[in-house]
């Protein structure tokens, strides 16, 4: 038969492109990959990992250099009509049963000495951490402060924190791929997963177990900090809300983008010492992939600028404080806790920026903008309700903003 | 042999079952059923595939707005489903059917009408869970279904409904029909064929019985508990009521692990078929090949928590379930090793189906590393739930399973039609398929290891995803063009292929000692058996010089001629499946009940027709 060399060329330039592709995947762009390793947790696994990779690697390479030299060299030509019969070797087979045991033992020895350290007890003054999952955003509770907050998590770098893993509803399950392996988060269960964070960093954190519509939109952000900032950040999230305290009512004071036709006001403003005060990661360190790039849907962007005062008073008789806690506001437990909810980075679970036009188009849409969303679209009317209207929107957004 | 007349009225009412529509619904003959299966896969392939171009195409670039979040939820677990239940599944019952009796130099398997009854089950099953998309509820949960997702606090449409209903359909028609062959495997071999004369493919798949017959009474049971708690209020996975959700996974994996090997264990037989023929030297290591298939069936039902090692069992669970998963990796490898030594030294010959051989191995190979990799624990918290995993099982189940079928189809197609599939068709299908399968899933290796997890209907630009996604995506289409390609070459090989005689690629084993395609009493005496390879008498020798061997057209007498009785057709075993559907779709619709009597009135009905009806006709 013809055409054998060339198929058998064909197979390699096959593989070329993969070739290319794995070059890619090391040199590229990965701001999630599991090689990260922040964390002792993340260095052990990463160990155990890439000691897998290795030994898989060169039982590949084994495997199918013999199979490509088998093909090149025992194909039918003129000179070889006939095989040599065999049925069988002993021997070989012993051999190639025993191999691949030796290598499982070089896997399984550190697999179970890695699974023992990573699974150990936590160390008894471990930063407690309550995860609470729920379709589809999560809860993080310290109560050692007696702190709730929402889809972002800040962890002092240097001492162990151990999450206590539980869901409101549904199964999720815990992941940082930069920073540890995943834990489930199981209806009627406990779980727990502790590492020690070590080294400052912002890292983009998922949800990895199917939880329904928004599965794929529930997201966090942690941020590793140092024990200096991580006090701060901690005493202010103890006291209530920033507002009304030290409010500046306007609204390019809070970040809000101007309505069409007003004098340009920066994108984002410069931050003041009372909010670095506030512990919470600078906005301007911000790297890149933390910060979502979610589109707007159609017909949603809207920047009319709101009043923070009124909004303060909107809030109070609007639906929000049925499913929101703002501390000394209101004490609704269905959806995130909005005591700071202006020092976040993200609202929707890590799926948006937090800035004025995201959460206007939020407040007035959230199913729109979020599948699935529990959050009723307060912009439309409900259930014979009238909607807020889109002042009343605003100024709830600018109030919202305001709450560092 | 004593020639039988039968009763003009007898004749008269066969003729009526032997064309035509009314010939397929009544029909006994493992053959035609196996045909029935393979076409019916064949349809479930496409429309399994088309949802996997939907969910690439949705992911070809951040924040695909293609379908909405619920549709693609509802396009990634049917697309599972159905690859796994209406597809590889069915596959291998096609080639369980046809192949089986005839390797074993049997005329039928031993209950004709129950194996037309599994049919059509599993052809109602089928139906019934994909009729859910005519309604917009198709199943959203996951091929896996996870509780409490799927119970009616988060799930209360009719999706999950569907689904659990769809999948008890679809568990009767594998029970049934894995009785069916092991009772056939055990008692109707030739006289001769000891148990380790066996074809390789016969053992893989009496194995593969054994895992069905075993593990699918365990999903039966999970699937129950779950339609209990659906439409009769019963707190099985009820969370509000203390439930543990474990429960399920425990009953899924438990079943869902042997499923696994339920998959690819055929495809090893088949391709351990093809690889001696053309390398024309016999198995290298039958021995081994037989008790690493039993070791890897039985090592199977002991390694369903490594699909759990982010449950939190315990550091003493994950150790034993992780050396439990790494120890089955040992007879797979063995397998792997025999395969290479069956070509070593061999004289092969590269036909599509060779190819596709040899890409099993190839490709299989890549999946069964990256599957050590996830069976270290640590090492799997980090890769469990990401696209490291889809990489790895579309390795195993694509390279693995879909390869090895495939070699099978061209082996085989010359048996099933009597026809040759067009090999530069052929070798454009498996170049297609070959690429297209790489390119699809190789780079969500990489998509795993930075960070993306399964199941997401979207995702952000500036996650360093986007050009691994557009690989993937072309590679799908690539796929989709080579599996066109195969489409077109089946059908017009039906009319158009060279005609093949009894043995067209020199094979070894009883099926090609019989005109292709097989009369309907396959053996016109049965043989007798005396070696692994009755066909080649000890030498395989060079095979044809081109394929196909010479075709010489021979006069096929009919069953009457060669004066064989054959079970009567009937179409008994259809009417009752029809019953069955009708119940479910009384379940379905708000648990109708005149609807479900009516079903279970023409199933039992039926039944009892059928078992007082004698299989043949009476002699008189």
């Amino acid at each position: 038969m013809t055409g054998h060399h060339r198929a058998r060329w064909s197979r390699f330039i096959a593989l070329a492109p993969l070739v290319a592709l794995a070059l890619a995947a090391c040199s590229g762009d990965s701001p999630n990959s599991i090689f990260g390793a922040h964390s002792q947790f993340g260095h052990d696994v990463d160990a155990l990992t890439r000691r897998l990779l290795f030994l898989g690697i060169a039982v590949f390479v084994l495997v199918e250099t013999l199979l490509v030299f088998a093909i090149v060299k025992f194909r039918k030509h003129d000179g070889n009509t006939v095989a040599h019969q065999t049925h069988g070797n002993t021997t070989l087979e012993i051999t190639w049963t025993f191999i691949p045991a030796v290598i499982l033992a070089f896997i399984a020895v550190p697999s179970v000495q890695t699974i023992f350290r990573t699974q150990s007890a936590a160390p008894a003054d471990a930063l407690r951490i309550e995860v609470i999952g729920h379709q589809w955003w999560w809860e993080f509770r310290y109560p050692e402060y007696n702190v709730v907050t929402a889809n972002e998590v800040y962890l002092p770098v240097g001492r162990a924190v151990n999450f206590e893993l539980r869901t409101n509803d549904v199964l999720h399950s815990f992941w940082i791929p930069q920073v540890s392996g995943k834990r489930d988060l199981i209806s009627n269960h406990v779980n727990h997963l502790w590492f020690t964070p070590d080294s400052v960093g912002a890292y983009n954190g998922f949800c990895a177990e199917f939880c329904g519509a928004s599965h794929a939109n529930m997201r966090f952000k942690v941020f590793a900090v140092s024990a200096e900032q991580f006090a701060q950040y901690i005493a202010h999230e103890q006291t209530g809300p920033v507002f009304p305290l030290a409010m500046d009512t306007t609204p390019a004071a809070k970040g809000a983008k101007p309505a069409k036709g007003a004098p340009a006001a920066p994108a984002t403003v410069p931050l003041t010492p009372a909010q670095l005060a506030t512990g919470t990661w600078p906005l301007d360190q911000l790297p890149r992939w933390v910060v979502p790039a979610t589109p707007l849907p159609d017909g949603l962007a809207d920047t009319m600028p709101g009043d923070a005062a009124r909004g303060a008073a909107t809030f109070k008789t609007a639906p929000c404080i049925a499913c929101h806690t703002i501390q000394g506001v209101s004490a609704g437990i269905i959806g995130p806790n909005l005591t700071h909810v202006g020092s976040r980075t993200t609202i929707a679970s890590g799926l948006y920026p937090n800035d004025h036009a995201h959460l206007v188009a939020w407040i007035k849409n959230a199913p729109a903008m979020k599948p699935g969303s529990a959050m009723m679209a307060l912009g439309q009317s409900v259930m014979g309700a009238g909607g807020l209207t889109d002042q009343q929107i605003a100024d709830i957004a600018a109030y919202l903003a305001a709450l560092k | 042999m004593a020639t039988i007349v039968q009763p003009p009225s007898v004749a008269r009412h066969q003729a009526r079952y032997e064309t035509g529509l009314l010939s397929w619904l009544a029909t006994t003959d493992h053959k035609r059923i196996g045909q029935l299966y393979f076409y019916t896969s064949l349809a479930w392939f496409l429309v399994g595939g088309i949802e996997a171009l939907f969910i690439r195409s949705q992911l070809w670039g951040p924040n695909g707005r293609l379908v909405t979040a619920e549709t693609y939820n509802q396009l990634f677990t049917m697309h599972g489903t159905t690859m796994v239940f209406l597809v590889i599944m069915p596959f291998s019952a096609a080639f369980f059917n046809f192949l089986i009796p005839l390797q074993i130099g049997a005329r039928d398997v031993a209950f004709p009408r129950l194996n037309a009854f599994s049919y059509w089950v599993f052809l109602a099953g089928g139906l019934f869970m994909n009729a859910s998309w005519l309604f917009h509820a198709a199943p959203d949960a996951g091929w896996f279904g996870y509780a409490p997702l799927t119970t009616k606090a988060y799930s209360p449409g009719l999706n999950i409904d569907f689904w659990v209903l769809g999948l008890q359909i679809l568990g009767l028609s594998s029970l049934a029909a894995s009785f069916n062959f092991i009772t056939t495997i055990i008692n109707l071999r030739a006289p001769g064929m000891t148990l380790m004369r066996m074809p390789i493919f016969t053992w893989m798949s009496f194995v593969t019985q054994f895992l069905l017959a075993l593990s699918f009474p365990i999903i039966t049971v999970g699937v129950t508990f779950l339609m209990f708690d659906r439409f009769f209020g019963t707190n099985f996975y009820t969370i509000a009521a203390g439930a543990d959700p474990l429960l399920w996974q425990h009953l899924f994996w438990l079943f869902g692990h042997p499923e696994v090997y339920i998959l690819i264990l055929p495809a090893f037989g088949l391709v351990s078929e093809v690889l001696p023929v053309f390398s024309r030297k016999p198995l290298f290591g039958y021995n081994v090949m037989v008790y690493s298939g039993m070791l890897i069936a039985f090592l199977g039902f002991g390694v369903w928590a490594h699909h759990m090692f982010a449950v939190g069992m315990g550091p003493v669970a994950d150790s034993a379930f992780a050396i439990m998963t790494m120890l089955i990796a040992i007879p797979t490898g063995v397998k792997i090793f025999n395969w290479l030594g069956t070509l070593w030294g061999g004289t092969l010959r590269f036909t599509t189906a060779m190819k596709f051989g040899l890409a099993l191995i190839a490709l299989f190979t890549i999946g069964g590393i990256s599957g050590v990799t996830h069976a270290s624990p640590p090492s799997d918290l980090q890769q469990t739930d990401s696209y490291y995993i889809v990489a790895h099982f579309h390795y195993v189940l694509f390279g693995g399973s879909m390869m090895g079928l495939f070699a099978g189809m061209y082996f085989y197609y010359p048996k099933f039609t009597g026809r040759m599939l067009n090999e530069t068709l052929g070798t454009v299908h498996f170049w297609l398929t070959f690429i297209g399968m790489n390119l699809t899933f190789f780079p969500m290796h990489f998509l795993g290891l930075t960070g993306m997890p399964r199941r997401t209907w979207t995702y952000d630009a500036n996650q360093g995803w986007t050009s691994d996604n557009r690989l993937a995506t072309v590679g799908a289409f690539i796929l989709a063009a080579g599996t066109l390609v195969f489409v077109i070459n089946w059908l017009r090989s039906l009319k158009r292929g060279q005609p093949a005689g009894n043995d067209p690629w020199g094979g070894a084993t009883l099926e090609w000692s019989i005109p292709s395609p097989p009369p309907d009493y396959n053996f016109a005496e049965l043989p007798h058996v005396t070696s692994r390879t009755p066909l080649w008498h000890g030498d395989p020798g060079p095979g044809p010089a081109t394929y196909p061997a010479p075709f010489v057209p021979a006069k096929v007498p009919t069953a009457a001629e060669a004066g064989i009785t054959l079970p009567s057709p009937t179409v008994k075993p259809f009417v009752a499946a029809l019953g069955l559907a009708v119940s479910f779709t009384g379940m379905i619709a708000h648990k109708n009940l005149a609807l479900i009597l009516l079903g279970a009135a023409i199933f039992v009905g039926t039944l009892y027709s059928w078992l007082l009806t004698p299989l043949e006709p009476e002699h008189h």
